[in-house]
C-alpha cells in the first residue's frame, strides 16, 4: 500500500511530465522531418546525417524538460509531509522510515525511466511512420545515457527535500542547483560536463550524427556513484531526523 | 520494567539547545485503564508521546512501550502494529478519499475489523467518497478516530482526541474510550477539557516544563485532596495550620481556605484546637487540582 500511496501523491506530476514529454518529442521529431526532406526522404545526400541530426536535437531539449521533471518528481516525502502537518500519520504506521524511503525513491526511478524511454517510443513511432530509419540501439544509448547521468539530479532532489522543510523552498533550492551546476559545467568544467554527457555531446560523431559504439562508462558510473551517494545520504538524514 | 504498565519511562529528556522540552520524565502508565495526560500548553505532552511512538529521538533516558523499547527502531516499528495514535491536529492524507484512506490504513494492520470501520463509518456519518482534504474538522476528527478504534490496538493513543467534536461526537468518543477500556485496550489520551477527564479517566498524570507533577489514580485523587474553609473568632496565623500536605492557604477576613492533598484530618485537628467555630470540607474538582499542580510559583 505504501507504492499506492506515492504513486497517489506523484501521479499529477508524473503524468503531466510523461504527457509533455511525450508529445514534445513526437511532434518535433514528426514536424521537424517533414520540414527537412520535404518529399526528398533521408535517402539524399547526407540526409540521413540530417535526420540522426534531428534525434541529437531532439534529445537536447529532452534532456533540460526530463531533468525538471526528475527534480519535481524528486520533491516530497517525509520532510514535505512534515511541513503539511502529516508526517505524524505516516509515522504511526508500522513501517521503517527505510521503508517509507525506498518506496519513494524506487517508484521515483521508474517514473523517470517511463520519462525516458516512453517519449522515445513516440520518436520511434514517428519515424517509423515516416518511413525513416530508426536504429534501436541509438535509441537505447539515448535512453541509458539520460538515465545513467540524469538520475544524479533526481538523488540531488531527493537529498535537497530530505534537508529542506517548507513546501517550495526545496523545489526552489533544487532548481537553483540545477542552473547552477549548468553553468559551472558549460564554464569551468566542460570535459566533465554532465549536461554534455547527458545529452550525448561526448559521444557524437559530428559527422553521421551517431553516437559512437563505446559507451561512456566512466561519466555515467561516476554519475550513477553520485546518485547512489546523495540517497544514502539522504536515507541516514531521514532515519535520524526528528519530525 | 513490569507487565502491568503499558508505558514506562525513565529519565526520558529531550532538549532542544538549551531549552528542555521534557525534563527527566519517570512515567508508568498501568494497562488496561484509562490514563489523562495532562499540562498546560507547552508541557511537553506531544513531545513526549511522539518520543513513545520513534517519531522523536530522546536525548537522554529510556522508555518501553508494551514492552518495547523505543531505542530499538526495529522494536519501535513492531510496537506500532500494536498501537493506535490520533495525533493533535488530526493530520491524514488530503489526496485519498474517506474510502482509500480506509482501505489504505486496514492494509497495515493484521487485526483490523471491518465490520467495526463499517460500523463507525455510519454512526459518524463520514462521505466515503469525498477527498479528505474537503471535510471538516469534525469529520476528520471523526475519521481519524474511525482509522483508530478499527485497527484493534492493545494501546490507544490519543492526543486533544475531542477537539473539533461537537458535544454530540464528544459523548460518542466518551462513551467508546470507555468501551474500548472495557474491552482490554489502555487509552493514554491528553485533553485541555478536565470535565470530561473526570468523567472517563481512571489515572491522571500532568506533566508541567517537561517534568511530571503528579501521577495517581483518579479516585486517590478524589478522596486525598481536600478544600477545608474554617471560621474563626479570633483568626490564627496561618502558618498554625501547616502540616505536610498543604497545597495552598489562603485567609480572608476570619475566613480560612486550606486545599490539601493528603493529612486533612490532622489540619481539621489544628483547626479546632485553634477554636475555629466552622469547619467545612469538600471535595476538590480534578480542575483545581490540575491548575494548582500547574500554578507558576514566583521566580519559577
Amino acid at each position: 500500500m505504501l507504492w499506492y500511496k506515492a504513486w497517489l501523491e506523484t501521479r499529477g506530476r508524473f503524468l503531466a511530465c510523461l504527457i509533455t514529454l511525450t508529445l514534445f518529442c513526437f511532434i518535433f521529431v514528426h514536424h521537424a522531418q517533414e520540414i527537412a526532406f520535404r518529399g526528398d526522404g533521408p535517402m539524399r545526400p547526407g540526409g540521413l546525417a540530417d535526420y540522426y541530426r534531428l534525434l541529437f536535437v531532439n534529445q537536447q531539449f529532452l534532456v533540460i524538460m526530463w531533468v525538471v521533471s526528475a527534480v519535481l518528481l524528486g520533491m516530497g516525502g517525509l520532510v514535505r509531509e512534515k511541513a503539511l502537518g502529516i508526517s505524524t500519520f505516516t509515522l504511526s504506521l508500522p513501517v521503517s522510515r527505510t521503508r517509507l524511503f525506498g518506496v519513494r525513491v524506487t517508484l521515483g526511478i521508474f517514473q523517470a525511466a517511463a520519462l525516458a524511454i516512453l517519449p522515445w517510443c513516440a520518436v520511434f513511432l514517428a519515424s517509423m511512420s515516416a518511413g525513416l530509419p530508426i536504429r534501436v540501439s541509438q535509441v537505447s544509448f539515448y535512453v541509458f545515457l539520460l538515465l545513467g547521468g540524469g538520475l544524479s539530479y533526481f538523488a540531488m532532489a531527493i537529498f535537497i527535500s530530505s534537508f529542506v522543510e517548507g513546501e517550495y523552498t526545496a523545489p526552489a533550492i533544487s532548481f537553483g542547483v540545477v542552473l547552477l551546476t549548468a553553468i559551472a559545467f558549460d564554464a569551468w568544467l566542460r570535459p566533465f560536463s554532465l549536461w554534455r554527457l547527458i545529452a550525448g555531446d561526448l559521444s557524437i560523431d559530428r559527422r553521421t550524427y551517431l553516437l559512437s559504439p563505446e559507451f561512456p562508462w566512466l561519466g555515467v558510473s561516476s554519475s550513477l556513484a553520485a546518485t547512489l551517494f546523495m540517497l544514502l545520504l539522504a536515507l541516514q538524514r531521514i532515519r535520524k531526523r526528528d519530525f | 520494567m513490569t507487565d502491568s504498565l503499558a508505558i514506562h519511562t525513565s529519565g526520558l529528556t529531550k532538549s532542544y539547545g538549551q531549552f528542555l522540552a521534557v525534563d527527566s520524565l519517570n512515567l508508568a502508565v498501568p494497562r488496561n485503564r484509562i490514563t489523562a495526560f495532562l499540562g498546560p500548553n507547552g508541557a511537553g505532552k506531544s513531545t513526549t508521546i511522539k518520543m513513545l511512538l520513534g517519531m522523536i529521538q530522546p536525548t537522554n533516558g529510556d522508555a518501553a512501550v508494551l514492552g518495547h523499547a523505543i531505542s530499538n527502531p526495529t522494536e519501535c516499528s513492531r510496537l506500532r502494529e500494536r498501537i493506535a495514535y490520533v495525533a493533535e491536529d488530526k493530520p491524514l492524507y488530503g489526496y485519498m478519499t474517506v474510502e482509500q484512506l480506509i482501505r489504505f490504513t486496514s492494509r497495515f494492520y493484521p487485526d483490523w475489523r471491518a465490520d467495526e470501520a463499517r460500523r463507525l463509518l455510519i454512526a459518524y456519518r463520514l462521505p466515503v467518497h469525498k477527498k479528505v482534504r474537503s471535510l471538516s474538522k469534525g469529520m476528520r476528527t471523526k475519521l481519524a478516530l474511525l482509522l483508530a478504534f478499527a485497527r484493534r490496538p492493545d494501546l490507544l493513543i490519543l492526543d486533544e482526541p475531542s477537539e473539533g467534536l461537537d458535544p454530540v461526537g464528544i459523548e460518542e468518543l466518551l462513551v467508546e474510550l470507555v468501551s474500548q477500556a472495557a474491552a482490554g485496550v489502555t487509552v493514554f489520551f491528553s485533553s485541555h477539557q478536565l470535565a470530561e477527564v473526570e468523567r472517563v479517566a481512571d489515572h491522571v498524570c500532568i506533566l508541567n516544563h517537561g517534568r511530571l507533577r503528579l501521577s495517581a489514580p483518579i479516585d486517590d485523587l478524589r478522596q486525598s485532596y481536600r478544600r477545608i474553609d474554617f471560621v474563626f473568632e479570633a483568626v490564627p496565623s496561618a502558618r498554625e495550620l501547616i502540616v505536610p500536605g498543604i497545597e495552598r492557604i489562603r485567609s480572608s477576613g476570619h475566613q480560612i481556605t486550606v486545599l490539601t492533598s493528603r493529612n486533612a484530618d490532622e489540619v481539621i485537628r489544628r483547626a479546632r484546637d485553634l477554636s475555629a467555630v466552622s469547619v467545612e470540607v469538600s471535595p476538590v474538582p480534578l480542575r483545581e487540582i490540575f491548575l494548582e499542580t500547574v500554578k507558576e510559583t514566583p521566580g519559577s
